[in-house]
């Protein structure tokens, strides 16, 4: 029989076990949003580490190329201004005093070597900062470039471009222009190939480099080495990424946005 | 002779009264969350000596309770809002501070009236600290708030977190055995329950002593 004294455990125990779930539920609930939370502040974390990042690489970049830029000019306005007085003077000397020639004197000698001082000059103030980019675009820039390399028969370089390919800004034409460069310098020195194809492709969104060539590959110490270093910091400035691909020679893929993405 | 029981009632308001006077004199030194806490604990004292002098002049001082549950809640709320800011939205704490403040007065009208021990007012008070306690210990496990918060403020935090879990646990439990122990068992089992009640008010309080105690002595914000 029942008394006053005896308690239904059940009646007791129910609630309780009640508002041990509710606090359980509540806690488990309060944890997945700080969780949530946490996460997104991670993720704002990462994003700000990778936009100072990308901030930092490019103004080292830029930095860079006005350095360049400074050089190729000086280089270009003084050192080849100065060769070419000289070199008119030289011609001056030739012109007043033909006698000089015939005592054994040769100033068509040193006018050779002040000419080839001038090309020499020209070239690398154009191999520094190519006033052709800034005034036809990386393609035509290209197209020249390649050739140039083609006339030695060493290599034939095949360029597959769109008819009319994207315009882009200076930054990014001088960065791809860069990374071109760097491709066909790894190819010509360390490849052996014969024959390199770019195709360059592009959608609404990014635009499609593939470099390829029929050589050896690289050599290990360049995988790791400054050069594929120095393009992938370049790619990423600009948005971009880059892959290299070991197989049947030497592949490169570039993939970088035609938004300008640098924000 | 006094019972070991009655001993510990009466000594409950000694640590009540060292970390009030504690957090008045260090109440200038401390963080924005340790200040919050302060207020609490001074707050604490305050209702404290308030309901000694009424005892000792023989009224009736349940009504301070019900001001002690919503003001102090209001504060420990206040509190955790400084401690979860970063991951919690504040509308989360408010909203919930807000309706606890809506049900106390509440219950204080219409079901226990301020004249009676606010049993239903102190169960959801405890419900809420216990949640807020447990999910504040699961933060404070976390890697990333580990090594992004100074360490001497995190310990000094979970003394107080541990504090408040292990007296509104208790509590819980006494305010919800308390009315079953006196129906069906005798008033001196109620009395021993409320002794253990009391044995956990000294514990929490001595945890806000430690806590204030491993304060971070280097002001960071």
């Amino acid at each position: 029989m029942e008394t006053t004294q005896e308690i239904d455990f059940l009646n007791i125990l129910l609630p309780l076990l009640g508002v041990i779930f509710i606090i359980a539920i509540s806690v488990f609930l309060l944890n997945q949003h700080f969780q949530k939370n946490l996460y997104q502040q991670k993720l704002e974390r990462e994003e700000l580490r990778n936009k100072h990042q990308k901030q930092l690489l490019q103004s080292n970049i830029e930095a860079q190329e006005s350095e360049r830029k400074r050089i190729a000019k000086d280089l270009h306005d003084e050192l080849g201004a100065t060769l070419s007085i000289a070199r008119m003077h030289l011609m001056r000397l030739e012109q007043m005093h033909p006698s000089l020639e015939s005592k054994g004197l040769s100033l068509s000698n040193v006018r050779s070597i002040i000419d080839s001082s001038i090309a020499s000059v020209r070239q690398i103030s154009h191999h520094l900062m190519p006033n052709q980019l800034e005034a036809f675009g990386l393609i035509r820039s290209l197209e020249s470039m390649i050739d140039q390399i083609n006339e030695s028969k060493q290599i034939k370089i095949e360029l597959n471009v769109p008819p009319s390919p994207t315009k882009f800004s200076w930054e990014k034409e001088l960065s791809l222009y860069r990374i071109f460069m760097e491709l066909i310098q790894n190819t010509l020195k360390h490849s052996k190939a014969t024959k390199v194809e770019i195709n360059y492709r592009e959608d609404w969104e990014n635009v499609y480099i593939e470099f390829k060539d029929n050589g050896v590959g690289l050599p290990n110490e360049m995988i790791h080495g400054l050069g594929l270093k120095n393009m992938e910091a370049r790619i990423k400035a600009i948005g971009g990424s880059i892959e290299f691909i070991e197989g049947d020679g030497f592949t490169a893929q570039l993939k970088a946005p035609i938004e300008n993405s640098n924000g | 002779m006094e019972t070991l029981a009655e001993i510990i009632l009466k000594a409950a308001s000694l640590p009540v009264i060292v970390t009030g006077t504690y957090a008045l004199f260090k109440f200038r030194n401390l963080g924005s969350e340790l200040k919050v806490f302060s207020c609490f604990i001074i707050f604490s004292l305050i209702i404290e000596v308030s309901s000694k002098i009424m005892w000792f002049m023989r009224l009736n001082n349940l009504p301070l309770l019900h001001i002690y549950v919503l003001i102090g809640f209001i504060f420990q709320i206040w509190f955790y809002a400084k401690v979860l800011e970063r991951f919690i939205s504040k509308k989360v704490i408010w909203t919930i501070g807000v309706l606890f403040t809506c049900f106390t007065i509440a219950n204080s009208i219409f079901f226990e009236s301020i004249y009676t021990f606010n049993s239903n007012a102190l169960t959801v008070q405890s419900i809420l600290v216990i949640i807020l306690s447990l999910s504040t210990y699961m933060l404070f496990l976390n890697d990333i708030v580990k090594s992004e918060t100074d360490m001497s403020l995190v310990e000094s935090l979970n003394w107080i977190n541990s504090g408040l879990f292990i007296y509104y646990s208790s509590s819980l439990l006494v305010f919800y055995v308390s009315d079953l122990l006196i129906e069906n068992y005798s008033l001196v089992l109620n009395q021993y329950t409320w002794t253990i009640h009391t044995i956990f008010l000294i514990v929490m309080y001595v945890c806000f002593f430690i806590g204030l105690w491993k304060r971070p002595r280097k002001l960071i914000s």
